[in-house]
């Protein structure tokens, strides 16, 4: 059980929401590093407009009021701004005559030579960056130089596309609840099959509803319940040969019974060992019977015969013959082989077929009166091996032959010998070996039962065997 | 007394016909449906043994022909099939008791005994007559309260005649009771047991209606 949990595929609404959430996250990671970058990139082209106006603006200041530029000095100092609010980094100036020398300058400024080429720089002065924008008069009179800190610059743009993505962050959170929760909703009808088909049982196996099921789960639903239907058959006819096979057993004990209680209630000593001799008879017919079920429920579940091995089916017709006859058990009647050359050979268990003829040979002396003659036959129809037993007798009524290997059945005129499981046995013994059952009553009088090989017989390499 | 048995497993039906042939019944077998309803047919029999699952033709069907043709054979059904469905349908198609295998061959001779008792519209288990009792589960016959000692022939008459009291019973009839298939009596074999009994239970007893047959005496 451990091993079934470890085994299994993650459930189907975790890898839903994994793959989904991660799609989600592929598309708005970029998207938001993007974004980032962009509003960085943006504020800074901002303040670097911010820092060309106010170069422009002191020029035009300064142009005309010279005289007055002491004034200006302290009432700059006071307008040029905090410095506590992030997005107002303070801007510090130095303003001076067109050969450099300065007029004027903030208290914070670099004290950067003033006489640099016009236009934007990066530099490090005293232990700082700054981003500095040289701009000369028109006339060439005047140059100004503005300044603004490189960290307080990265501060602001940092602030503003922090500002940008974070609603990302906020929303995926609530996207991938929203997934999870439509997935849940979406797998919902699974849940409602997992409960009806969990609700089976050996007891009640009737077919799942079709109709409330989603189409993508529909071949499911009908391959479930075609398996539902073949499991009920296999099993009421599981049931069914239970019940044959205790109501088959019942009848011997029932006779040894009777036939013990006659023993020894009876005074007279023949009466009594004929009684005791049925008892055995009895206690052998249910041991035999036994057996049969035995050899059934083994070779139940064999998908192929057990031993493969190449079979003379000559040779087996020979042997089950000479064993028929030596057991004396032949009955007054007469045992032949009709077999051709060259030999048909075919891949099956040895023991196997050779218990299938003796029980047909066997049948075949049970069901014929003494002096018929009983043939072994073996041939090939269309290339298709053959192996049959054909006797003279009285034959069965044609109803009665697709009957015949059914377990437990016994013909209107057969005496209750058998086990009724003899040619179920054959029948289960062909079909390992890809062969079939066939039945007929033999034109002009007599019972013919085969094995019919379904496959060809495969080109012997022996010259003289073509077909 | 005569039972028909019809049974189609070979070693089962020898063990029932041994164990009535034991009670002192005379018993006639056959093995399938066709050979029933022929013996039915053509014999008498006071209670008929009957299986259900037979070659040709079922039990029931049996039965049911048995009815249709007003005959009220007593028939217990002894099977195999032991669900309540087969029971009642055997019960209800005509059969008077149902048992079912494997059984205790006492407890059949039981219900056979009780089956010919109804049958015969006794309510006694014992059958008497001027001073004679029959009993028959302990196949035991007393006269006036003395047990008399008699042979399994002379007890099959006897019951005949005590099963039916008022009636006269052919030499006929009387062989048909004492005697199973193959088994041919001799022509003045009855004569000889009404012989028999008489020196045991008095001349009077049975009484010869000429030309007819035989009758137990009015009791005094």
């Amino acid at each position: 059980m451990g091993k079934l949990f470890r085994d299994r595929l993650p459930s189907l609404r975790l890898r839903l929401l994994w793959a989904t959430g991660l799609v989600a996250l592929l598309v708005w990671a970029p998207a938001g590093v993007l974004s980032y970058n962009k509003a960085q990139h943006e504020v800074e082209e901002l303040m670097d407009g911010h820092l060309a106006q106010t170069a422009r603006l002191l020029i035009a200041l300064v142009r005309d009021n010279e005289r007055h530029l002491g004034d200006l000095s302290a009432r700059l100092a006071e307008m040029r701004g905090s410095g506590e609010e992030v997005y107002e980094p303070p801007l510090e100036f130095q303003i001076g005559r067109g050969d450099g020398t300065v007029l004027l300058r903030s208290p914070d400024a670099p004290s950067y030579p003033l006489l640099g080429e016009a236009g934007y720089i990066d530099i490090q002065h005293e232990g700082q960056s700054w981003r500095l924008l040289n701009l000369v008069a028109p006339d060439g009179n005047y140059r100004v130089q503005v300044a603004q800190s490189t960290e307080l610059r990265e501060q602001a743009a940092l602030e503003v596309a922090t500002q940008t993505i974070l609603p990302i962050g906020v929303i995926l959170p609530v996207l991938l609840l929203l997934i999870y929760l439509s997935i849940r909703r979406g797998l919902r009808p699974l849940e409602a099959l997992a409960a009806d088909v969990s609700s089976r049982s050996p007891e009640n196996l009737s077919v799942l509803p079709a109709r409330a099921v989603p189409r993508e789960v529909l071949p499911l639903v009908t391959a479930l319940n075609g398996l539902l239907v073949r499991l009920g058959d296999a099993l009421d006819s599981e049931r069914r040969f239970t019940a044959d096979a205790a109501h088959e057993l019942r009848t011997p004990l029932a006779a040894v019974k009777v036939q013990t209680q006659v023993a020894l209630m009876s005074s007279d000593p023949s009466a009594q060992s004929h009684a005791l001799s049925q008892v055995l008879a009895g206690v052998d017919r249910s041991g035999r019977l036994v057996a049969q079920l035995l050899r059934l429920a083994r070779l139940d579940p064999l998908a192929i015969p057990p031993n493969l091995e190449t079979v003379d089916l000559a040779d087996l017709a020979e042997e089950a013959v000479a064993v028929v006859n030596d057991a004396g058990t032949a009955d007054g009647h007469f045992l032949s082989v009709h077999a051709p050359e060259p030999a048909i050979l075919i891949q099956g268990d040895r023991d196997l077929l050779a218990a299938a003829l003796r029980n047909l040979v066997d049948n075949a002396v049970r069901h014929t009166p003494a002096g018929c003659a009983i043939t072994v036959e073996v041939g090939v129809d269309d290339g298709h091996p053959r192996l049959s037993v054909r006797d003279n007798g009285p034959g069965v009524p044609e109803s009665e032959l697709p009957k015949l290997a059914e377990r437990f059945f016994r013909g209107r005129a057969v005496r209750a010998e058998g086990s009724g499981l003899g040619l179920a046995i054959v029948r289960r013994i062909a079909e390992l070996h890809g062969a079939r059952l066939e039945a007929a009553n033999v034109p002009g009088g007599g019972l013919m039962i085969s094995l019919c090989w379904r496959e060809s017989l495969p080109p012997s390499p022996s010259p003289g065997n073509s077909l | 007394m005569r039972i028909l048995v019809v049974e189609d497993d070979p070693l089962l039906g020898d063990g029932i016909c041994a164990g009535l042939k034991l009670a002192d019944y005379a018993v006639d077998w056959v093995q399938d449906g066709e050979g029933a309803r022929l013996a039915l047919l053509d014999h008498s029999y006071d209670a008929c043994i009957l299986d259900l699952g037979l070659p040709g033709c079922d039990g029931l069907a049996v039965l049911r022909d048995l009815r249709a043709r007003g005959q009220n054979t007593p028939v217990m059904i002894l099977t195999a099939r032991d669900t309540s469905a087969d029971k009642i349908a055997g019960l209800d198609n005509g059969a008077d008791d149902y048992l079912t295998k494997p059984f205790d061959l006492p407890e059949l001779l039981a219900r056979l005994r009780a089956l010919l008792r109804r049958a015969s519209g006794a309510v006694k288990p014992t059958l008497s007559h001027g001073g004679v009792v029959l009993d028959p589960a302990a196949k035991r016959v007393t006269l006036h309260g003395e047990p008399v000692p008699i042979s399994a022939r002379e007890y099959a008459l006897l019951f005949d005649l005590l099963r039916h009291p008022r009636q006269i019973r052919s030499r006929p009839q009387l062989e048909e009771s004492l005697y199973a298939w193959g088994e041919e009596a001799d022509s003045n074999t009855v004569e000889v047991y009404i012989y028999h009994l008489r020196k045991k239970f008095g001349a009077d007893f049975i009484k010869t209606v000429r030309g007819l047959g035989y009758q137990l005496s009015e009791e005094a």
